[in-house]
């Protein structure tokens, strides 16, 4: 079951990479903090409770909850609804993703004999995961699909702390300081300015500073 | 003593911000830097260990030291810009608030013992710089505010990803503070362990300016007002050095010093050579000291590489750095104040129309290539006879080629800067006393250690490097 959990969150990461609507990036990141409340739950096995209260918070509330409204109400706001023109098409980009997480298989099955410590399955997945994060960062032309792969990217590296096989509570806990760089870039901070001074979001508007 | 460093900044800040006052936030910013350096000796002279994760050892009083001694220059500096400058009292409240807390944060990074805390005190330092470069709110300080938060962001998740692999390797025991990685280093799984260092590498390095990290670098550095220039460069960049210099103990600690010694060579470098690249035809005399902070790390992951004295040059040529680019930004931003350009082009015969800003920036350009009184020619000197020790003459070779690229482009535009005719000046009143005095003292200061390197100063620098 929880294996079946955890490739539902690889298959996220490859709906993203087909799909060119803003509102399904939402939905994919949506699903993934649902899929990590659930990992955590029902498989991170804590002994402390307040660590576990806190972490099913944070990923249900404010990952699948507050973060992807917060996106749904900026791009209304802002009329952005598809990913224009990308570095390159769709088929290309699934073809990548792919292989990336065929690599994570891969990895996944080869820690199974060869490494201690880790669950091969979760180590294997967040690997691509940040991988493709990574990938959609470089290939995405618009700030706020910028923005959402770095989510994605933060989510796999979420999932890779809780690989570890022993209880390191803070290694957790300090994955989620990073949805603080979220809250920054969307709390109107930039975004909104973003958006006064570049009318349409677009990454090329970014590039005046250079030698 | 801890209760100072780390919380009386922030609330302070608080207080800043609740008030509003542009006065108040000159003064506040004066007697905290000079809270910071009085303390700063303090420590030094009597060290003291505050808590578990808070410690000052003979490493990190060095990074203490530098940091104290630069942002005091640098509130002094302050004082004259934030009295001309015209921005709404919200602003300017912000930008003071930002700036105690980032001094804050740099503090707690440099004198954290947990690698974890160091990582978040890095995150902090981040978040509460962003304001300092967007301060002039203009497009492209947006810009470079984006790509700085954003280029960051993902390098600090990359080193997060290092400390979980380095997790996943500990043996028995599960305590990241540096004294136990210290101690357990034999016993760290070194599959684990040599996929960490490279992220951690990548990671801090991002912060560091390390080629081909470094795109943040120089919009950040240009885009910014200078004292927020020289502390970016005098500062923050040794604070996330000092990162890497930990991790880099526990490497040579596991017996995998030829591992971390190569990467450090490689990307060090990079860094030189990339700077060579851009320097050598650039337009902006702000982005020219950002790319010669690039090389300097550069030089010091060269230094680190090499090992042995080059700990010491690494030392010395940080401590230097910090010094003469704090008093090159400071001196680019009374050049930007006078002719209201950045472009190297538009600025002529600034020994005529105001000779102490052009000495300063002759002298700060003698002092960054290393020409002799300045300590950093000890330190380059002393890392090419300790590469010729070692027999690495083919690097030594493309090391020194590479910095005289580096010294040309400087130096090309310095000149061309400095002679010539004065053109007519936009704005010809000469900035107050308040802005020249930081750079004298930061060069008497690089003069004092070049020429006869008083002995607490070697001390403190030696202990430091016998600790890496």
């Amino acid at each position: 079951m929880i294996q079946f959990i955890i490739i539902l969150f690889g298959l996220t990461m490859l709906y993203v990479s087909v799909t060119t609507r803003i509102e399904s990036y939402i939905k994919a990141i949506a699903a993934q903090g649902v899929i990590l409340f659930l990992l955590v739950l029902f498989d991170y096995g804590t002994t402390h409770l307040a660590n576990l209260i806190f972490l099913s918070f944070e990923t249900l509330a404010v990952k699948a909850v507050a973060i992807p409204l917060f996106l749904i109400y900026i791009i209304r706001k802002n009329g952005i609804f598809r990913e224009v023109d990308p570095s390159i098409t769709n088929y290309s980009s699934l073809a990548i993703t792919t292989a990336i997480f065929a690599a994570g298989f891969y990895i996944a099955y080869w820690t199974v004999g060869a490494v201690s410590n880790i669950r091969p399955f979760y180590f294997g997945i967040s690997i691509s995961t940040i991988v493709t994060g990574l990938f959609i960062i470089i290939s995405r032309k618009k700030i706020i699909t910028h923005v959402m792969g770095y989510m994605m990217l933060e989510n796999g590296i979420f999932l890779l702390a809780l690989s570890i096989a022993r209880e390191m509570p803070f290694i957790v806990a300090m994955g989620v300081l990073l949805d603080i760089f979220i809250a920054v870039y969307l709390l109107g901070l930039f975004i909104n300015k973003v958006q006064d001074s570049y009318s349409d979001t677009h990454i090329d508007a970014l590039a005046k500073l250079k030698d | 003593m801890i209760e100072t460093l780390i919380f009386l900044p922030i609330a302070l800040a608080v207080l800043i911000l609740i008030v509003r006052n542009n006065t108040l936030n000159i003064v506040v910013t004066t007697v905290y830097a000079a809270v910071l350096l009085t303390v700063s000796i303090m420590l030094y002279l009597t060290p003291a260990s505050f808590t578990p994760y808070f410690r000052c050892d003979d490493l990190n009083i060095l990074f203490l030291l530098v940091l104290a001694a630069v942002f005091f220059g640098v509130a002094v500096f302050i004082i004259d810009f934030l009295r001309k400058n015209e921005a709404p009292a919200k602003s300017q409240a912000l930008f003071t608030a930002n700036l105690l807390v980032f001094i804050a944060s740099m503090t707690g990074v440099i004198l954290s013992t947990h690698l974890a805390l160091l990582w978040v005190f890095v995150e902090a330092t981040t978040l509460s710089s962003a304001y300092l470069i967007f301060f002039s709110h203009s497009d492209a300080s947006l810009e470079a505010t984006w790509k700085y938060l954003f280029i960051c962001s993902i390098g600090i998740a990359i080193a997060f990803v290092g400390i979980i692999f380095l997790s996943m390797g500990l043996g028995n025991s599960d305590s990241l503070f540096f004294d136990d990685l210290y101690a357990g280093a034999s016993s760290i799984n070194p599959f684990w362990l040599k996929l960490a260092f490279p992220f951690m590498l990548a990671g801090f390095g991002t912060k560091v300016g390390f080629a081909p990290m470094h795109a943040w670098l120089p919009d950040a550095h240009s885009e910014s007002p200078s004292p927020v220039s020289a502390l970016l460069s005098g500062t923050l960049l040794n604070a996330a050095l000092l990162g890497i210099m930990r991790v880099n103990k526990i490497m040579t600690l596991a017996g995998m010093k030829w591992y971390a010694e190569n990467l450090l060579l490689i990307i060090g470098f990079i860094s030189i050579f990339i700077s060579a690249v851009y320097i050598i035809s650039i337009k902006n005399y702000k982005r020219m000291l950002a790319y010669s902070s690039i090389e300097n790390m550069g030089i010091i992951a060269i230094c680190l590489g090499v090992g042995g004295a080059g700990f010491f040059a690494a030392m010395l040529h940080l401590a230097a750095h910090s010094f003469t680019k704090a008093a090159f930004f400071l001196t680019s931003g009374n050049i930007l104040h006078r002719f209201k350009s950045k472009n190297i082009e538009d600025v002529r015969g600034l020994l005529k129309a105001d000779p102490t800003t052009g000495w300063l920036w002759m002298i700060c350009f003698a002092g960054i290539v290393g020409i002799p009184p300045f300590p950093i020619f000890l330190s380059e000197f002393l890392v090419a006879r300790t590469m010729i020790g070692a027999g690495m003459i083919v690097p030594l070779v493309l090391f020194l080629f590479l910095l005289t690229i580096n010294m040309a482009g400087i130096g090309k535009a310095v000149l061309r800067m400095s002679f010539g005719e004065r053109v007519e000046d936009a704005d010809t009143h000469r900035a107050g006393v308040l802005s020249y005095l930081p750079q004298f003292a930061f060069i008497a200061l690089l003069l004092a250690m070049g020429v006869t390197l008083p002995q607490f100063v070697q001390t403190i620098i030696q202990k430091a490097a016998a600790l890496l």
